[in-house]
């Protein structure tokens, strides 16, 4: 299955994309995408129902949330209650122990993100700050990135013996599936299967960026 | 008889034409004073460093504007009923910025489309995205 794994709706603050357009989007214009996980930021958006886009479209819908860490942003998927209970997910410095341990606890998944980019990415705070343990996952590709940043976060994660992941972080619909993951021979029908996916750690990113693409 | 594009030549998913406006040193200071919006960080790459800028930066405003007259120039005769723009990251004056479009949805009762819009600053960050609902005369 192929999934991008870091999107942006309108629910987001700085998100412009509705859901239901990046549904036609990707039918559309034929992307390879079986679905898309909503990863809003410093929220879980436990409210929207989008069973009747992924009925509509056959497209898979997750949610899940992108949290500011004091090491940068961090996806977090399956997010449930007790983990809502344990973090402020609004908090624009939560601590990135808590995080990766709090979401382990409570059977979820914490993988920095854009780890390459300078202020919000993991390994500009690394450069500063050193080494978090207990970090395995990163997104090596990102859709928003300028050119560089996704070869530094690859080789760093290579360096690191960290597993890498790929999402468009889109924030406007015709960005989404710039990069995305592949999940071979895996069959994901819920954020219960992505979190054992994920965990599992068979899966690769993918680049779909076109040629012609700045970024 | 006009060639403007009229709504039914249009589909979810078509682009605009890629554009590289002016946004020159001399460009900027003609908006700035026109609009009086003439802020040292706009016009003054020495004053805008000493606000922790790499250098001048294009307003805000003559960024929407020049969003907007992209997307007269790919549907002229059209009206933007709205144009939301979020500005994410500084473009700078002098520099070579790419504007882009793209149709994300239609709407044939209300002859409306949607499109997204996105500035990169030259070295390929996102400067600013945004959405347009825009309406085609009958």
């Amino acid at each position: 299955m192929l999934l991008d794994l870091h999107t942006h709706s309108v629910k987001s603050d700085d998100g412009r994309a509705k859901v239901e357009n990046y549904c036609k989007w990707i039918r559309k214009k034929e992307l390879p995408l079986d679905g898309f996980v909503l990863t809003e930021h410093r929220q879980f958006d436990a409210s929207s129902d989008y069973r009747h886009l992924e009925d509509e479209y056959d497209l898979l819908i997750l949610k899940a949330s992108e949290v500011e860490t004091d090491f940068g942003h961090v996806l977090v998927f399956g997010v449930n209650d007790d983990l809502l209970a344990a973090l402020d997910f609004s908090d624009i410095r939560l601590p990135i122990d808590a995080v990766l341990s709090e979401a382990e606890r409570c059977g979820a998944f914490a993988a920095p993100c854009h780890p390459g980019r300078k202020r919000v990415g993991l390994f500009s705070h690394y450069e500063e700050q050193g080494i978090v343990d207990g970090v395995h996952t990163v997104e090596v590709l990102n859709g928003g990135s300028i050119p560089g940043e996704d070869e530094w976060s690859l080789q760093r994660a290579e360096d690191l013996g960290y597993r890498g992941f790929g999402g468009s972080d889109s924030h406007v619909v015709s960005r989404i599936g710039l990069c995305a993951t592949e999940f071979p021979n895996e069959v994901i029908t819920s954020v219960d299967d992505l979190v054992d996916a994920l965990t599992i750690g068979n899966f690769q990113p993918i680049s779909l960026r076109p040629e012609t693409e700045i970024n | 008889m006009s060639d403007a594009l009229s709504f039914e030549d249009i589909e979810l998913g078509d682009e605009l034409a890629v554009v590289h406006p002016d946004v020159s040193m001399a460009n900027v200071k003609k908006f700035c004073g026109a609009a009086k919006h003439s802020f040292e960080r706009f016009i003054d790459h020495d004053a805008a460093r000493a606000e922790g800028f790499p250098g001048a930066i294009v307003p805000g405003i003559m960024s929407q504007g020049l969003l907007a007259s992209m997307i007269h120039r790919w549907a002229p005769g059209c009206t933007i009923k709205s144009i939301d723009t979020v500005f994410r990251g500084s473009l700078l004056v002098d520099s070579q910025i790419t504007m882009t479009g793209a149709v994300t949805d239609t709407d044939e009762s209300e002859r409306r489309i949607e499109l997204d819009l996105t500035i990169l600053a030259e070295d390929g960050r996102t400067g600013v995205i945004g959405t347009a609902t825009v309406e085609f005369p009958v």
